[in-house]
């Protein structure tokens, strides 16, 4: 009965007015294969503002980008989409007053990039995958461009010769300048990739080429903004978007503050809707519904039952890496995602969590070579309270970088 | 924990500098493919600021509650050094020999330097430094993509290229600042104890190129090896920086020798320390005033004697006994595997190629 009870609860919660990101994608007759963020088809498209707030779930060790990105704030993301049959397009549009494009010989530069990523499975959206790059069995396809110098493949697909360092060859004048370009014809140009993944930790690259996309990123120095455009097919072996609504999430990357990982701009759940079809409503509203409850009795619940072990930026009583922060969790987690890890943690328990790094505050326990959240489960909050709770935590996110 | 433990360990008394070690390694694995910057085997003399500069104060490492500390990862220019070559070719045509980039800080910039005054309390030694292949390793716990590995056959701790994503905090974590990026392919690079060379019973290329015979490699848990009888034995080797708290095995024999300190008159101050006690503490922990009295004791016993089983090790007279490697060992662990003997007995660092299915998901977390 109890359950009943609070999956009606959950209904509850949701039934209220639009207010969030529903990204609209408009229907051409064009092909949207390699469309680059320059092509005309794009002003027939709506464009949607998109926050993304900084990643704090988890903090990393490494102490400068630590300070540079302490004081971090939401940005506004720009977003367009284009659908034909076969294909379907977003251009990504978000300021960033400095360029930066790894640099080549060097060791501590980082190059500002962008991300789209897309659920396997959508098809219950109270259950979607993390938005940390997935959860186990609720697993993500992640494309990534980064502004990158030319790299190359560790192993130089076997070819040894042109691994050798020019001072080390044979050649002199013509001859070495010849050696030197044809090392440079076997360089990766394009820093894009795709990867799968159910959790952080997990993230695997696509390497085999079974992902036919295309990702371009270009910088306007006047505007000081960065645009970037996706193209992927509608349906391929990881993917079914070919449906009335799907959800997306975005991610930004600013190298000048040694962003790279975790550290980066990472919105929540966003639904697209491929215009001229019908359905989907049920994705669109768990995504963009407004949680009506109490926020100021939610906060209280949360010091009470909460903040002993989660800190966020109105509490910050629990050790550092004792649980999940989650001062930006109203920006990036979903109605439904609260609700799930509330009442029951273990079914997504973050699991790129690095247990070696932090001995001391595990995250999670393992039993059966299952992972066990360190979280007892809140079933036993009654409806008002779990729902003021939630409430609270959508408030929860860092305000708007001035 | 691996299952075992291969260990290094350095006499330092015995090392010169001559950096045959560092050639070594570099000849083999780092003089190409964005590495030219690396030096995965170094010799740096202390006091002085090592390579990458002044790595002792660049955190990494655990804290005394087992938390993994925040950390600095270097800057090329200013803390390696950026390789420079010179303009050979133009000599000839009547120009000055310049160097193509304006040299700024290297491996060696503070060779030989030392510390204190000449001649009454000078004083310098070497020290050469590996990849300690930890037992907790600060670069293994600091990766966020599963991507750095520590053997089970043998603790040897490397990268898996396939899911290296270049992030560097590895290079954070990491206390003796071990882990290199290499810009190249964009993905993180270290010693990896020439384990295709120890697959098949040879030791690594810094050991077996090392003319001071300084280095002894073996597994741990062989009571047989010299490295089982100098770090556990007889407890005369220990790990450098036992308090960044990663567990190293790379083992030193803390430097014992060396001339007592004059005094003002040039007089020889009796029973005086010329390398202070407190800097090796700092360097081997509080045990080391233990070790250096056994190495003390155990040279004047051997002077007296002619008997000391610990100076016998130490002189080294043998290859085959200084590097016990057990050829048939990984040769048994491939069998196991089904593997030829021409495979590596573990090609994770290659997992995930050509993948289209999630590679690797170890529920432990951190640890393989």
């Amino acid at each position: 009965m109890k359950k009943l009870a609070l999956s009606s609860a959950v209904a509850g919660l949701l039934a209220s007015s639009l207010s969030g990101a529903n990204i609209v994608a408009s229907k051409v007759e064009h092909s949207l294969k390699d469309i680059s963020p320059l092509s005309p088809l794009w002003y027939e498209a709506k464009l949607v503002v998109i926050p993304v707030y900084p990643q704090t779930t988890i903090k990393l060790n490494d102490k400068i980008a630590n300070e540079l990105n302490s004081h971090n704030g939401s940005k506004n993301i720009k977003v367009k989409a284009l659908y034909n049959d076969k294909e379907i397009a977003f251009l990504i549009k978000w300021k960033d007053k400095t360029l930066s494009i790894q640099k080549g010989y060097r060791s501590d530069s980082f190059g500002d990039g962008v991300a789209v990523q897309f659920p396997v499975n959508y098809s219950n959206p109270d259950k979607l995958p993390y938005i940390g790059m997935g959860s186990e069995g609720r697993e993500v396809l992640i494309h990534l461009q980064k502004a990158a110098p030319n790299t190359y493949e560790p192993n130089g697909h076997g070819d040894v010769a042109h691994q050798v360092n020019r001072h080390n060859t044979n050649y002199f004048g013509e001859d070495l300048a010849k050696f030197d370009s044809e090392v440079k014809d076997i360089a990766v140009v394009d820093y894009e990739r795709t990867f799968i993944s159910a959790g952080f930790r997990s993230m695997t690259e696509v390497k085999d080429g079974s992902v036919d996309s295309n990702m371009e990123m270009m910088y306007n120095i006047t505007k000081g903004c960065w645009k970037s455009t996706l193209s992927r097919p509608l349906k391929d072996e990881y993917l079914n978007l070919d449906s009335p609504a799907f959800p997306v999430a975005f991610a930004v990357w600013d190298g000048d503050k040694r962003n790279r990982d975790g550290l980066k701009l990472l919105s929540g759940w966003n639904s697209v809707q491929l215009e001229g079809r019908e359905g989907g409503d049920k994705l669109v509203s768990a995504l963009n519904d407004e949680v009506k409850g109490d926020v100021a009795n939610g906060k209280v619940q949360f010091q009470t039952n909460c903040a002993a072990c989660h800190n966020t930026k109105d509490f910050n009583m629990a050790p550092p890496y004792m649980a999940p922060n989650l001062s930006n969790i109203g920006g990036q987690a979903t109605v439904g995602y609260l609700v799930e890890s509330i009442k029951e943690p273990n079914a997504v328990v973050v699991p790129g969590y690095n247990r070696n790094a932090h001995k001391n505050t595990p995250w999670y326990n393992l039993e059966n070579g299952k992972r066990v959240s360190a979280m007892p489960p809140f079933n036993w909050l009654d409806d008002k309270t779990l729902n003021d709770i939630v409430a609270y935590l959508k408030t929860l996110k860092a305000d708007e970088e001035k | 924990m691996s299952k075992r433990q291969l260990a290094m360990v350095m006499d330092l008394n015995k090392c010169i500098g001559c950096q045959t070690c560092t050639v070594a390694c570099k000849t083999q694995w780092t003089n190409r493919n964005g590495r030219e910057y690396m030096y995965w085997n170094n010799v740096e003399t202390y006091p002085g600021a090592g390579y990458p500069k002044n790595w002792q104060e660049l955190g990494g490492g655990f804290d005394e509650s087992g938390e993994l500390k925040e950390g600095i990862i270097p800057n090329l220019e200013a803390d390696y050094g950026v390789p420079w070559d010179y303009n050979y070719e133009s000599l000839a045509l009547g120009e000055t020999m310049t160097p193509n980039v304006e040299p700024t800080w290297g491996p060696n910039w503070d060779e030989d330097q030392g510390a204190g005054n000449f001649p009454s309390d000078n004083y310098f030694f070497y020290i050469p430094r590996i990849c300690n292949h930890c037992s907790n390793p600060g670069c293994l716990s600091a990766c966020p993509r599963d991507a750095i590995f520590k053997r089970d056959q043998d603790g040897v701790v490397l990268v898996d290229l396939d899911r290296c994503q270049g992030y560097r905090y590895c290079i954070a974590g990491c206390p003796y600042k071990k882990v290199y990026f290499n810009p190249k392919i964009s993905k993180s690079e270290k010693c990896i104890l020439c384990f295709p060379r120890v697959e098949k019973g040879l030791p690594p290329a810094c050991a077996q190129q090392c003319v001071g015979r300084i280095r002894f490699v073996g597994f741990l848990d062989d009571p047989e090896s010299q490295v089982h009888k100098l770090v556990h034995k007889y407890k005369v080797a220990l790990p450098l920086r036992p308090d960044y708290g990663t567990q190293p095995n790379v083992y030193y024999i803390p430097p014992t020798e060396a001339p007592p300190k004059f005094d003002a008159d040039g007089k020889v101050i009796e029973g005086s320390d010329r390398i202070p006690m407190e800097e090796l503490e700092k360097l081997f922990g509080p045990e080391v005033h233990r070790v250096v009295k056994t190495i003390r004791e155990e040279r004047e016993k051997r002077r007296k004697t002619g008997k000391s089983e610990i100076l016998d090790i130490l002189i080294a007279y043998q290859h085959s006994e200084m590097f016990r490697l057990d050829n048939n060992y990984y040769q048994e662990v491939a069998k196991s595997k089904g593997l030829d003997a021409v495979t590596p007995v573990d090609t994770r660092y290659i997992k995930g190629a050509h993948t289209k299915t999630i590679s690797h998901f170890s529920v432990a977390g951190g640890h393989h």
